[in-house]
Order: structure tokens, then sequence, then C-alpha cells
């Protein structure tokens, strides 16, 4: 089973989807911001990240391409409470696998997930 | 008094009239004094013309009786030639001044004084041996005791052979001037004559001086003063700002040449001052014009600013509405694998899996709406991005059932802005057409280029065949948050969203509707290539 790491301040985030994820069986790490989650890739082998885009101590966009140049097997998945398609469309080219939008459903999240690690890598 | 000399002090033609009624006067004067005293010298030479000659006939009508020396004869002689009118004394005396013979018989005897004329008349002193006058003096005029003219004249008695010779050797034959013959002539009849001719003289010149002024009155009067005083109240009237006059002088002299002036100043005053008013009128009408369209622009100021400040709310409210909606949207999910499915705690949680939704939807609309202003803008072909807009929305579920039917311009459309924007517009074009068609009919698209006040313009038209939009509907249809959709299907920012940002590019869009057929969109947005 992958490990899914996900980062964002607010914590009802990191509740609702630890909760859907281990509801599907998967380990998950939670950070409540960008330095915490690299400290924490650091330290432990993720395969997949959830990432918030905004968020007070350091960009999503930042994490992500610190992510992508240390760790690039690493799949992220942007989510974002507010966000425009160009948004959306850099965040694809700086690497990431997907852009969800809030608010989501658990549906939502484990099928992106497994979009991805259906994939061979 | 004081009256005449102020209208004196303020006429030409009284200045005028009194310059040449004094010129005349004094000329007039000269003239006749001239003419008086030239009549009186004239009259006199011929007075002493007829002296003279009544001297010498004394003298011839005497000689004869004095050669033969009969004093009585003389005498008598003398005293016949005096007449009162004409003659009034004549006086033949020796060279010492004594008379011999006179008309007054009283005088025969007595010594002429030495004072009178016939003394100082050749002699230089009143003493005969004194030397004589270059020129001698014959007669003088002086006053009698009646207070008329009369003339005195002397003739000399010279001498002669047969006066020396006569036989009663009186004279002897070395004397020069045997005596004197005087004789006061009166000049009565001069003086009438004189009188009378300076009374008709007189007469003349003043009844001259006084038809002359009446004729240089009126010819001043009519070229002048007349003239002038018509000016002077036309342009009285024009300067009190009446400008519908004009001076009703035609002469061909200065007068009429002022006249003429004046009236095509009057003319240019009036058609400044009817420019001027033209002017103001339009400038009034521009100013309220301007400040109309101040108004409304203000109005339309005031409107963005509410909808941006309004947006920005809602990009901060979605922000972080967003958040616990994801909670709720999941734990309800999580909830809902714990019942049994159709149960009723199932159906409940499916509520509010909905409801969350629902506002998970408004907020997205407000999201939109909160992106009104372009974030990049660049060059955009309209017909590709409506193409994508339509090959995007074609397999969502609410188009299923709808036909597009596409007529685009051949050549290419470029306009300037941001395409999520563009495609926002058209998005909401096609969902409220397949709304009011209730997902079921055909959308017609056309792309067209126009000119609009000489800007040129891209205009894109869907048509609909839905339900069309109410009269009454039509004015608010632009403002925010007004639908006539069901409660939950729509937030009412679509249209204003899209009519804000065609707004916002220098653009506009226009509705035209019919109850029951259909309603048709005009999008127009400006072309970035404005040349011909």
């Amino acid at each position: 089973m992958k490990k899914v790491l996900i980062i964002d301040d607010e914590a009802i985030i990191r509740m609702s989807c630890e909760r859907s994820l281990q509801a599907e069986g998967f380990s998950t790490g939670v950070a409540s911001g960008g330095r915490e989650g690299l400290e924490m890739i650091e330290k432990e082998k993720y395969d997949v990240v959830l990432l918030d885009l905004k968020m007070p101590d350091m960009d999503g966009m930042e994490v992500l391409s610190n992510i992508k140049s240390s760790w690039p097997d690493i799949h992220v998945i942007m989510i974002s409470g507010y966000s425009t398609v160009d948004t959306a469309v850099q965040a694809l080219r700086c690497g990431a696998v997907n852009f969800i939008q809030k608010p989501f459903s658990p549906d939502t999240i484990i099928s992106a997930i497994n979009d991805i690690t259906d994939k061979p890598d | 008094m004081k009256r005449i000399s102020d209208h004196i002090e303020k006429s030409v033609a009284a200045k005028l009239m009194i310059a040449i009624g004094l010129l005349m006067i004094v000329v007039s004067f000269i003239f006749w004094y001239t003419t008086l005293q030239k009549q009186k010298k004239d009259l006199m030479s011929i007075a002493v013309k007829y002296g003279t000659s009544f001297i010498n006939f004394t003298r011839q009508s005497t000689h004869y009786s004095m050669l033969q020396f009969q004093r009585e004869m003389t005498q008598k002689a003398l005293e016949n030639l005096s007449t009162p009118a004409g003659v009034e004394n004549v006086n033949i005396y020796d060279h010492s001044g004594k008379i011999y013979f006179s008309s007054d018989k009283d005088r025969l005897g007595q010594s002429v004084a030495t004072s009178s004329l016939a003394c100082t008349g050749c002699h230089t002193e009143p003493d005969r041996s004194s030397s004589l006058l270059k020129s001698r003096q014959t007669w003088e005029v002086h006053e009698n005791t009646e207070g008329s003219s009369v003339m005195k004249v002397i003739g000399t008695i010279p001498n002669s052979p047969d006066c020396y010779t006569a036989q009663c050797h009186i004279h002897a034959k070395e004397q020069n001037i045997l005596g004197f013959i005087e004789a006061d002539l009166s000049l009565g009849l001069i003086d009438e004559a004189l009188l009378k001719q300076r009374l008709a003289l007189t007469a003349y010149v003043i009844l001259f001086v006084l038809v002359i002024s009446l004729f240089v009155g009126i010819i001043i009067y009519k070229i002048v003063s007349k003239p002038v005083q018509t000016l002077v109240t036309v342009m009285e009237k024009v300067a009190g700002g009446d400008l519908g006059h004009s001076v009703p002088i035609n002469s061909t002299d200065e007068m009429g040449v002022l006249a003429k002036a004046f009236n095509s100043m009057i003319k240019d005053l009036k058609e400044a001052r009817d420019q001027r008013e033209e002017w103001t009128n339009k400038l009034e009408e521009e100013i309220q014009k301007k400040t109309a369209e101040i108004e409304r622009t203000h109005a339309s100021l005031i409107q963005t600013e509410k909808l941006a400040s309004l947006g920005r709310m809602a990009a901060g409210v979605a922000h972080e509405i967003n958040n616990p909606l994801t909670g709720v949207v999941t734990f309800s999910h999580l909830l809902k694998k714990q019942f049994e499915p159709d149960s009723d705690a199932d159906k409940d949680i499916n509520v509010i899996i909905e409801q969350a939704e629902r506002c998970s939807k408004i907020i997205n609309n407000l999201l939109t709406f909160a992106r009104a202003t372009p974030s990049e803008k660049g060059e955009v072909n309209i017909n590709e991005v409506l193409s994508r807009t339509i090959f995007m929305i074609k397999n969502q579920a609410k188009f299923h059932h709808i036909k597009f039917d596409l007529s685009l311009e051949e050549k290419q459309l470029v306009i300037t802005g941001d395409t999520s924007q563009f495609q926002q517009i058209f998005l909401n074009m096609f969902i409220n057409a397949a709304d009011a068609m209730n997902g079921r009919g055909t959308i017609t698209v056309v792309t067209r280029s126009v000119k609009e006040e000489n800007n040129k313009f891209v205009e894109i038209e869907f048509t609909d065949e839905g339900c069309g939009i109410k009269e009454e509907d039509m004015s608010k249809l632009f403002e925010p948050f007004y639908t006539t959709k069901p409660v939950g299907k729509g937030t009412g920012l679509g249209l204003s969203v899209s009519h804000g940002i065609a707004k916002h590019l220098g653009g506009h869009i226009k509705v035209k509707s019919a109850v029951g057929k259909g309603t048709s969109f005009f999008v127009r947005l400006p072309l970035t290539d404005q040349s011909a």
C-alpha cells in the first residue's frame, strides 16, 4: 500500500484526507506546513503527497519544486481552495500529477491517488 | 443761459455756426466800413472839385471890378454869390489877412486868425514870413454853429501884369500873391446822401448776414447736425446693448462713410454676440452632456467598485469556506458508509452532501465573479476560444441534448484579453441558453466583425429557442444576484460577470428576446487591429 503525506495548514483538511485514506487502507502522515512536510519526507519515504497550494509559512508551488528536485519519484497532487485554470496549468507543468479543487469528496481523493498508483511507474 | 452754453459746448453744429457767424459779421463790418469810407472820400473829392471851381468862378467874376477898383461892385458880387443852402460865406482878404470883401458885411475890415487854414494851409508856422509847405492844403471840413458839415475852400489871387499896371497902383510888380478867396460851402446835401447810403448799406449787410446765416444754418443742420444726432441716437442705443438698429444715412460724404462703417460695426457686433450666444448655448449643452456622462461614469464606477469589493470579499469567503466544506463532505461520506444504503440515515446524509455541494457551487460562482478583472492579457482568436469552449461542454450532461449551430467568420478575429475571461462569458451564454431551453434545442452561434462609431468590433451572437425574457426582467438582467432560475440553480452572477468583463474590455452585451420564441445575446468586443 502507498504511503501518503498530507501537507495543509488547515486541520480539517488534514483530518478529512487522513480519515478518507485510512478508511481505504492507506498509511498516512500529516504536516501542517511546507517546511514540516519537507522535513518529514527527508526522514521517511512517501509515495504520494497531497499538497495545499496556499500556506502561510511556505508557498505550495515552492514546496512542489523542492520535492520534485530532490525526490522526483514522489507523486504530488495539488489541492486548493481558490484557484484558476492558470494556477492549475502551472502546477501541472511544475510536476504535479493532478489538481483537485476544494471542497472534494473522499472518492475524488481516492480515485486521484488510485489513478497514479495504478499507472506503471 | 447755462443750458444754452451747455448745448453749445456739446454741439459741433452750434460751434461751427457761431464761428461762421462771427467771421461773417467781422467780414461784413470790414466791407461796410471800407465801402462807406470810399464813398465818403469820393464824394469829398467831388465836393473839393466843385469848391475849387467855385473859387475860380469867384476869382474870374470879381477880377474886372477889382481892376477897375470898383469896390462896391466886388462886394455886391460876393453878397450875390452867397446862398443859405449852398454857399454860407465868401471872403476876399489880402496876404496879411485883412478882409476886404465878404458876403457877410459884418466881417469887413476884420482879420483872419493866423491859426486858420488861410495861414496853415501854406506856411509851416502861423507867420507869413515862415517857410512854405511842400504840398499845400486848400480845403478843410469843419462844423458850423448849427452842427452841420461845412467845407472851407481857399484859393489864391496871384499877381498878373494887368494888376500891377492898373491905374490904382495899389499892387507892386514884385508881389506874388495879392490875396485869397475863401468860401465856406455847406456839405449838408453830401451828409444827407452819406447818411442814406450808410443806412441802406447797413440794412443790406444785416440782411445779407441774416440770410447767409440762415442758409449756412440750414446747410449745417442738414449736413452735420441731423446726421450726427441720428448717429449719436443710434450709438447710444447700441451702447445700451440694443443691436437691432442701423444708421439711416445714405450720403456719399464722410458722414455717409462714417454711418456705413458704424452700420457694419453694428452688424459685426451682432454677429459676434449671436455667435457668442450660440457658443454659450452649445457650451451649456456640452456641459450638461458631460455632466450626465460624468454622472453615468461615476455611477458605473461606484457599481464597478461595489462589484470589485464584493469580488474580493467573495474570494476571501470562498477560500475560507471551502476548507470546512471539505470536512463536511468528507465526513458525511465516511458517515454514510456506516449505514445501510437507502436507509433513513443514508438519505439524510445524502441531503447533507447535496447541500454542501450546493454551497460549493455558490462559492464557485462567487469565485468566478471575483475574477472579473483579467489576470493575463494576450491576443486571442475568438473563433478558437468559442470552438474550444463548445468542445469542453459538449460532453457535460447539461448539454447532451443540445445541438450547436456554428456560423463563424472566416477571417481571424483577434481581440486582446484573458482567454479564461472569454471562456467565462461564452460558458455563461451557453449555460443560460441551455437553462432557457430546459436542456433541449439548438443554440446558434454566429461571429462577425462590425463597425460601431468608427471602432471595429467582433460580434458574437448566441441565439436559443428558449422561453425568452419577460419585458420587466430586461432592465435587471445584468444586475448581480438577479436570477429567474429556481432557487439553487442560479446565483444571478453569470450575466453580470459577463457584462462586467465585456465592459472592462471596451465592449458590451445586448439582448433581443421574444417570450416563448427565444433570446439572442449579442456580445461585442473591440478588435485588436483597428486599422481598415
